[in-house]
């Protein structure tokens, strides 16, 4: 049998769901298994993780046979540098520094992720969208947030 | 002539001057919130669920009532243009819908949703009014077995809902399942896979996994090498359907509306299943399967119509046993009870007011719907013509706190994030991700009426075959795998022999 | 520029017109009422039906927060951890005095980490069972259950449900195991109850009521020491021949712990006055439950109440031998 070449991208995801196969495989077995009758916590997940573990190797299995290696293009790093923190920034500072600078600095953050976006202009936006979303999810919705949390109180 | 004089008494309701009003009120917040990206109906409805508190009994109902739809047709506008489903039902719409739009036809796939939303809604007005109660007692023949096979038939199906790899569809939908278990047992109380996070022991967010999977994915897919490249197509033609898109939806909207109707009695995974199932339906009969994923037409009348049917046929059990079907529902009852009413199999002949004008209002508000969005069809098309690097910020800024709404729970942002980061991942490593949404929904419901289904059978899996309904269920997914897999199975066979030659 | 300058302006004005004058007497601004439980359930009602009264009387909104998850911990966990001035209260049901049994790594003592408020009302409990079954009374319920325990079924709404609860004393009282099957909330449970796919429920009367005068399910008896007005015709389990089965689904208002003194008497007086309205009473009255009595809608009552609960709760518990970590 003659291998042309590697499908990177069938690899790499069968290699991702043998991973995760694995974590809730081995995360079920501390887990009770039960009867078949009274079915414990672990039985089904546990089934699961196995199927998932063969699945994952028969992608692997695939991507060596293939004749046409896929390509994965560019990564978005920029994006995933300054996308992903921004809900995770707003989480942590929505109780603590209050709905109205979370949601600014939150906006601020994920504006950077585009490199036509000028600071300046992001702040600007997020101006616009803080205003917006107080008025709408705030006062006209009456959501439970503190506008200003207790980090604020001077 | 009983109906009749039923809906006449409904419509009576309904249309009163003040009702109409609540009625339109409901349906333009519903809308305009729903729209915000990552607000599905059942935030929506949890957010203006207060300020229905004031108003007379009738009249609130009426009002949440056009929330929810207003709601679920948003959802279905913030799927179509920028990939982000609020509901596990609008997430089958952003697969073709999205496609549809990134062609320059997000006009043709709002509209198609529309209009498919309308028929199904008349369909399945009449259809509540007409068959409420026989259709109860069909709901009420369905246990834990049934379930386990109606959901099993349905993970099967999904099957079809990619169109790359089988196997890794299959694998998707296995991931989905396992994302779903996580979170407390509900037979022992034992939490599982949180690792040790309490705020994870009600399971994942289903919004922050479909925001994440499908619209923080997108983003990031957009921002590769942007300076290269325009992201959507400024090409906004065809804001209108032609009558060759007309005739497209025909076909696939009366199925979907059927599907629809029949699954959204069901309560629990019902409504969910809808348009999964109608969007594999379509893809199975078309004759051009290829288009699916692409931005097919069918693949948004079939799924709109069916979910719409579907959230209309989920206030039967509302309706005749007072029993909420999904959590939207459970918003109402909560409604009813502060109202004074306390829903129960006696709604319908203690206040056949309240009973048949909601029926009623349930179809002047689709009315209301279609007469509101077609006009701003217009509107929401322009928005794309924002530049997208001034779009994806506020579409950040309205997920975070669409999530965080949904429970206060700050771990949901956190799962927000994860999830933006596997869903780009898999858009990479090109795993489509409908079916890991579809498994994450069915996966908890799976594995608890397997359970329960073992128990009551006292761990004799004849239980499955032996119940009539679920042994056909059962039938049927055995031949979709058969129709599904044989045309793969006789290929791979060929390739297996041509190497061996 | 000058949309910039304006909106600039006002995002300063927001800014100052929030943190101008402190010193005014409780409450000045509004509070927030922490429900750990989703919207539209049954304590959701009830906190919201109490809120909207409570801020007529103290002049200040009280918006009702749900804060749901592994029940009703993370969201009593959430206010334990609050701020204690008054402006972060917690309403919640018997979970309260179950939770430190049941969650064995809990974050919080419930007896220590908050001030009480008052106790707010009982909400009774019925068991009830498919409409076809066989016996006709409490006792030819307990007597059926006994000879047919293995193929008996009982639903419950997961563990530490009231429902599990009402389950847990209600076999340990027969001493027969019955097969219990959970459900993911009451509602599900009640589905399939009406369809006749299990046998036994014990339920709130938020739940029940409805469904028991449109006789789609049968009912045995109500968990109070007296018969309930709805149902004339129930008999109460002592006098079904159970004694100490009784159990209600108890609500209390909580504050956090080192809330002024001042302050958590302001709020019992709001919530006695709430208590006290005709219309509150009627609302509670359709749920089939009452407004709390004023002695024991007080800081005293709701402390009595919650020590003698947890107390009471453990060993059935332990006996059973169920957790939920």
């Amino acid at each position: 049998m003659k291998i042309t070449s590697i499908d990177r991208a069938d690899a790499a995801s069968g290699i991702l769901f043998l991973l995760f196969g694995l974590f809730f495989g081995s995360q079920s077995l501390g887990l009770e298994l039960g009867t078949a009758f009274r079915m414990g916590p672990g039985f089904f997940p546990l089934i699961l993780s196995g199927v998932l573990m063969c699945f994952g190797l028969l992608v692997l299995f695939n991507a060596f046979k293939t004749d046409q290696p896929g390509d994965m293009g560019s990564f978005a790093w920029r994006g995933l540098l300054f996308i992903l923190p921004a809900p995770i920034f707003f989480g942590l500072t929505v109780r603590g520094l209050g709905f109205v600078p979370a949601i600014f600095l939150t906006t601020v953050i994920a504006g950077l992720a585009s490199l036509k976006m000028r600071p300046h202009w992001a702040i600007l936006l997020a101006i616009a969208v803080t205003i917006f979303s107080t008025l709408v999810f705030s006062y006209a919705l009456g959501l439970p947030f503190r506008r200003f949390g207790p980090w604020l109180s001077f | 002539m009983d109906l009749i004089s039923n809906l006449g008494l409904g419509f009576a309701t309904a249309a009163s001057p003040e009702n109409l009003l609540f009625c339109l009120i409901g349906v333009i917040l519903g809308t305009l919130i729903g729209v915000l990206p990552g607000i599905g109906a059942t935030a929506t409805i949890a957010m203006l669920l207060p300020i229905t508190f004031q108003l007379e009994p009738v009249s609130s109902l009426i009002m949440l009532a056009g929330i929810y739809y207003g709601a679920q047709y948003g959802g279905s506008t913030t799927a179509i243009l920028i990939n982000m489903p609020g509901e596990s039902s609008s997430a089958v719409t952003a697969i073709d819908g999205y496609q549809m739009a990134r062609r320059g036809k997000a006009g043709t796939a709002l509209a198609v949703a529309a209009l498919g939303s309308f028929f199904a809604g008349t369909v399945a007005t009449l259809l509540v009014a007409l068959f409420a109660p026989p259709l109860t007692v069909i709901a009420l023949k369905f246990g834990a077995a049934e379930y386990f096979s109606l959901m099993v038939l349905g993970l099967v199906s999904a099957i079809a809902l990619a169109h790359g790899s089988i196997l890794k569809a299959l694998a998707m939908v296995v991931l989905g399942l396992l994302l779903g278990l996580v979170g407390t047992d509900i037979y022992t109380g034992t939490p599982r896979f949180t690792l040790g996070i309490t705020e994870y022991a009600d399971g994942l967010n289903f919004v922050a996994l479909a925001v994440g999977v499908f619209g923080i994915a997108e983003i990031l897919r957009n921002l590769e090498g942007e300076q290269d490249r325009t992201v959507l197509g400024t090409n906004l033609g065809g804001l209108f359907p032609t009558r060759e898109d007309l005739k497209q939806m025909v076909a696939p909207m009366v199925r979907g509306t059927a599907l629809g109707s029949i699954l959204g009695i069901l309560p629990g995974g019902g409504a969910v299943l809808a348009s999964f199932a109608s969007y594999t339906m379509e893809k199975r009969l078309s004759d051009r399967p290829q288009d699916f994923g692409q931005g097919a037409i069918a693949g948004v009348a079939g799924p709109e119509s069916a979910n719409n049917a579907g959230a209309q046929t989920s206030f039967i059990p509302l309706l005749t046993l007072g029993i909420p079907a999904n959590p939207v529902m459970a918003l109402m009852v909560g409604a009813m009870i502060i109202q004074g009413i306390v829903p129960g199999p006696n709604v319908a002949t203690e206040q056949p007011a309240l009973f048949w004008g909601i029926i009623a209002s349930m179809w002047i508000g689709n009315l209301m719907l279609v007469v509101l969005n077609l006009p701003l069809i217009g509107l929401w098309v322009r928005l794309l013509k924002v530049p997208y690097h001034v779009l994806f910020p506020i579409i950040m800024a309205f997920c975070s706190i669409g999530v965080y709404s949904v429970n206060s729970n700050v771990y949901d942002l956190f799962a927000v994030a994860f999830f933006g980061l596997l869903g780009y991942a898999l858009i990479k490593l090109r795993c489509e991700p409908a079916p890991l949404l579809l498994g994450f929904v069915l996966g908890p419901m799976l594995e608890e009426n397997l359970r329960r289904a073992m128990i009551l059978g006292r761990g004799d899996p004849s239980i499955f075959v032996t119940r009539p309904i679920s042994a056909v269920l059962l039938a049927l997914t055995v031949g979709v795998l058969v129709v599904v897999l044989l045309p793969s199975i006789r290929k791979k066979r060929d390739e297996v022999f041509v190497e061996a030659d | 520029m000058t949309l910039t300058k304006t909106l600039a302006g006002l995002a300063a004005g927001t800014l100052l017109s929030t943190t101008a004058a402190f010193a005014q007497a409780y409450p000045e601004r509004q509070i927030t009422m922490v429900v750990p439980f989703s919207a539209g359930g049954p304590t959701d009602t009830v906190g919201r039906l109490i809120a909207e009264r409570m801020s007529a009387d103290l002049g200040q909104q009280i918006i009702v927060e749900n804060v749901g998850g592994a029940g009703g911990t993370l969201g009593a966990g959430q206010v334990a951890g609050a701020e204690a001035d008054g402006y972060t209260i917690l309403l919640h049901h018997i979970g309260m005095a179950t939770s430190p049994t049941l969650y064995r790594n809990l974050a919080f003592n419930p007896l220590e980490a908050f001030e009480y408020v008052g106790l707010v009302t009982e909400v009774p409990m019925t068991i009830v069972a498919r409409k076809d079954l066989e016996p006709t009374d409490f006792p030819g319920l307990v007597a059926y259950v006994k000879e047919n325990a293995d193929t008996i079924t009982m639903a419950n709404a997961g563990i530490g449900a009231a429902s599990h609860l009402c389950g847990m004393l209600f076999m340990q009282a027969l001493d027969a195991p019955i097969v219990t099957v959970p459900y993911k909330g009451t509602g599900p449970a009640m589905t399939e109850l009406l369809g006749g796919q299990i046998d036994l429920m014990c339920d709130q009367t938020t739940n029940t009521t409805e469904q028991i005068k449109g006789g789609t399910i049968k009912a045995y008896a109500v968990t109070t020491p007296a018969r309930l007005a709805v149902f004339p015709d129930l008999p109460t389990v002592s006098e079904g021949g159970m004694p100490g089965m009784e159990v209600s689904v108890w609500h209390g208002l909580y504050a956090p712990k080192g809330t002024p003194a001042d302050v958590v008497e302001r709020l019992s007086a709001s919530l006695q006055s709430a208590l006290a309205d005709p219309g509150i009473a009627e609302k509670l009255g359709e749920l089939g439950t009452a407004p709390s009595p004023a002695a024991d809608a007080t800081p005293a009552g709701l402390k009595a109440k919650l020590e003698a609960e947890i107390a009471r709760w453990k060993p059935v518990i332990e006996t059973a031998g169920v957790y939920a970590d």
